[in-house]
């Protein structure tokens, strides 16, 4: 294959993994505000959170500063995020295929940071390609992370494709996720196993920087990287971005506690949101295309209506 | 019939059941409630109701929804569910919840972990309709296939198939009633998608778009509450001759002079009770007076249309019939020109005055809002009341009603009061924000109709049963008298239905109330017993 056009298809892809991670993100972003809907535990209740009480719980909470406590909420979301507390406490048997395979992600991500970085330290001279420490470091990384993920995801394929509880509920997409995770991990695994795995990341990656004006060799490394920039394009459209959604989920819904201050920025807000017209169409609601949602919560309500 | 039921099952073989569940499939009890022909057989459809209303789901019918008259009927209420289902993903029908609605869309990873912290389906025996995930992802698959552009084409391979059409809809609104939106299956989703949102956000569909509710919250709810004051059905008139009547009785009953005070302007508190509790608990409101004029609160109650009831049954079904009872709360409060609003001891109140409306009460309509367990914690250890807690020295357990517990963190309040003054109190496991629903939440409690109450009662009850046991397993005789303290009308109207269904004060000496009634109960100057062991 040409060496260009590897190198067209890479950017390429990695453009649409940009674009489209950048849109999704953005959209989730720009949803309007909502009514409160928080679920306790919330961990930054200073002194609550770790038995789930909240401010509602103080005398005229109204009266008395907000305690919040960023470290317990940053400890919170490190346990959540690193070791998947709640999959443990509450899921186990899909913990033990899970955790790997997020786990074995994580140090990917960490690994390729320090490719990366080291690719850009060798195209100003460093001669990174001579220090054993990096390349045996770089390798243990790679190693460790194709062996947990690729063991977490035949075994979630395998759960899939098995367990009773979900195989109804396995659609696809879900495979596809699985599928292509599997082929990340797997073809990475044999390129270690193969190639000179170091050298080729630091020659394939210095062909990207240099937009193909080094030369590389086509091999394994290649081609895993072929699945890396797939996978990457493919992520934003699937619903593996729900590492993204956890975010909002966490902090935008479940933990948004704050109350409604008159004259506040979320007020002006809410009144913007409640002034737009409303087209539900029930008898008891009386809409015409014009009334907003404050004409509708304060109007004379028709009585003596039976629905269903 | 075939225990599994697939998920594009939902719209298939509509004149057949879905599911069938009955006693036989609950979970064992601890003795004596161990023999299962000790269980009342459920009460079954006859032939003539079955005729006149949908019966497709479970064999339970919660809602009576009469059958349509013919095809073209049919179709209308599946293009008006179409309409619907676009509508909720709109940000201008539907601002108040879309986020977190479009976050539990997309981001469902379908790994099941929430299955198990559901109640109910843990007490149906694992069924699969009872997932949290089922209506979740019938719902799911209907907006990719019907609502997302090239649906039809791709989204069964995508997202799996499924058909929209009359059987799929009156399934899936009768579903929505086998949910008590307590959220535990929020609680255990790692990725926060939230299966109990999501069936109040369908409930919301079907009432705002094809005006289809529950009778029980919807015309004898939230419309009779708007048109005479309440959804017991009392005017303001009635509300307060009986309320006469509670003062005269507990003054006789105590010895001390009780009185309730109304419309008073500039008060410190404005209370609003779960006027439910006037006509089943009267205890509760007359300990309400005992308690905060021992205390010196300078308090009242209000005989404005609405503002004597802090019932909103809207919270569980329409945004616009909730909004349209908190204003109501609000303008009596305003009118009284009080300093704050305190819940009685009402769960849905709670969470429906003091979060879910705290964002449209914009501009002069917001006012302090508080519960009524913190002023009542600040009153038992003010010191102005004396107490004498070997009164109360008999076994105590608190049941967390999930909407002051896991939806507003209110949890540790009404603990401190039962630690001082129950000498013998325990908590049920688990308990706090990890509590089991009692079974009658999001509206079920008062939703009675067919054979819905024995479903209601005995499968979404028999969690909350077997905690209530487990919490009095070390002395579990009828000679030893033990109360549930259940600070929540809808809460303490499952759990008497739960303990009558069972026999529970005749066979272990249980019985229930509130939380009011255990402090009056220990209040030195009251003579004789508050609490009486009965059923009622």
């Amino acid at each position: 294959m040409s060496g260009s056009l590897v190198i067209v298809v890479s950017y390429l892809l990695l453009a649409v993994f940009i674009a489209a991670f950048v849109v999704r993100t953005v959209r989730m972003a720009k949803q309007p505000v909502h009514l409160r809907w928080e679920l306790s535990p919330v961990p930054h209740e200073k002194g609550k959170g770790s038995y789930g009480g909240s401010y509602l719980e103080e005398f005229e909470w109204w009266t008395k500063p907000r305690e919040k406590s960023l470290p317990a909420e940053l400890i919170y979301m490190f346990l959540e995020i690193v070791f998947l507390k709640s999959l443990w406490e509450h899921n186990r048997r899909l913990w033990w295929f899970s955790f790997p395979l997020h786990f074995g992600l994580y140090l990917l991500i960490v690994m390729a940071a320090v490719l990366l970085v080291s690719t850009l330290l060798g195209l100003v001279g460093v001669p990174v390609s001579d220090y054993a420490w990096l390349r045996e470091g770089v390798l243990a990384f790679a190693a460790l992370g194709y062996l947990l993920g690729g063991f977490g995801a035949i075994g979630l394929l395998a759960s899939r494709l098995s367990d009773s509880r979900l195989k109804g509920f396995t659609s696809a997409a879900t495979l596809l996720n699985l599928a292509l995770l599997l082929a990340m991990f797997a073809s990475g695994g044999f390129a270690i196993v193969a190639s000179d795995y170091f050298a080729g990341m630091l020659s394939d990656l210095t062909a990207l920087f240099t937009a193909g004006q080094s030369t590389a060799p086509f091999d394994v490394v290649t081609v895993h990287l072929g699945f890396v920039f797939l996978f990457l394009a493919y992520l934003p459209f699937s619903q593996m971005m729900h590492f993204v959604a956890k975010y909002f989920t966490y902090h935008n819904v479940r933990w948004d506690d704050a109350p409604l201050v008159p004259g506040s920025r979320l007020e002006r807000k809410i009144q913007r949101l409640l002034n737009q017209p409303v087209t539900w169409s029930a008898s008891h609601l009386k809409t015409d295309g014009k009334k907003n949602w404050v004409d509708l919560a304060t109007e004379d309500v028709p009585t003596k209506e039976t629905p269903k | 019939m075939n225990k599994r039921s697939r998920v594009e099952d939902i719209g298939r073989r509509g004149d057949e059941l879905l599911a069938s569940v009955g006693p036989e499939d609950l979970g064992p009890l601890p003795p004596p409630y161990d023999k299962p022909e000790d269980r009342p057989a459920w009460k079954e459809m006859n032939d003539k109701a079955k005729d006149r209303v949908v019966c497709n789901l479970d064999g339970v019918v919660a809602l009576s929804l009469p059958k349509p008259k013919d095809a073209a009927e049919e179709e209308e209420y599946v293009e008006k569910f179409l309409s619907g289902l676009k509508k909720l993903l709109e940000p201008q029908n539907n601002w108040t919840f879309l986020e977190p609605l479009l976050l539990s869309l997309e981001y469902c990873v379908k790994c099941q972990t929430c299955n198990d912290a559901c109640p109910v389906f843990a007490a149906s025996g694992g069924k699969d309709i009872y997932r949290p995930t089922y209506r979740s992802e019938v719902w799911r698959r209907l907006v990719y296939k019907y609502v997302k552009p090239h649906g039809k084409r791709f989204a069964r391979f995508i997202h799996g198939d499924i058909d929209l059409n009359w059987t799929t809809i009156t399934r899936l609104y009768e579903l929505c009633y086998r949910c008590t939106l307590c959220r535990r299956c929020a609680q255990a989703c790692p990725i926060g998608v939230d299966n109990g949102l999501i069936t109040h956000e369908l409930r919301k569909l079907f009432s705002q778009e094809l005006g289809w509710a529950p009778k029980e919250l919807h015309e004898k709810g939230t419309m009779l509450q708007l048109e005479v004051g309440s959804s017991t059905g009392m005017n303001p008139a009635v509300v307060k001759d009986n309320l006469e009547f509670i003062d005269e009785d507990m003054t006789e009953l105590t010895g001390i002079d009780v009185k309730t005070p109304w419309d008073k302007e500039n008060a410190e508190v404005l209370l609003i009770h779960n006027a439910g509790e006037v006509l089943a608990w009267p205890e509760n409101p007359g300990a309400f007076a005992i308690i905060l004029n021992a205390a010196g609160i300078n308090w009242t109650l209000s005989s404005d249309e609405i503002g004597y009831d802090g019932v909103n049954y809207g919270l569980f079904y329409d945004d616009f019939q909730l909004a349209r009872i908190a204003l109501k709360h609000v303008q009596t409060a305003k009118k009284l020109k009080v300093k704050k609003i305190i819940m009685g001891e009402c769960g849905h109140q709670h969470k429906a005055m003091m979060t879910i409306s705290d964002r449209i009460l914009t501009g002069d309509m917001s006012i302090p809002r508080e519960s009524c367990l913190t002023l009542l914690e600040k009153i038992v250890f003010s010191g102005k009341i004396k107490f004498d807690p070997s009164k109360n020295d008999f076994p105590v357990t608190l049941h967390d009603p999930c909407n002051i517990v896991r939806n507003l963190g209110i949890v540790e309040p009404q603990r401190r009061i039962l630690r001082y003054l129950c000498p013998q109190f325990r908590e049920m496991e688990p308990h706090g924000v990890d509590n089991y629903c009692c079974g009658g939440g999001s509206g079920l409690a008062v939703m009675s109709g067919n054979n819905f109450a024995d479903w209601r009662v005995s499968l979404g009850g028999q969690v909350k049963f077997k905690q209530i046991l487990d919490a009095f397993a070390d002395q579990p005789g009828p000679d030893v008298k033990k109360y549930v303290c259940a600070p929540c009308s809808n809460c303490k109207g499952q759990i008497r239905d739960i303990l009558q269904y069972y026999k529970a004060l005749d066979k272990s000496g249980i019985t229930y109330g509130g939380l009011v009634e255990l402090i009056v109960n220990a209040m030195v100057d009251v003579k004789e017993p508050f609490i009486h062991w009965e059923m009622h």
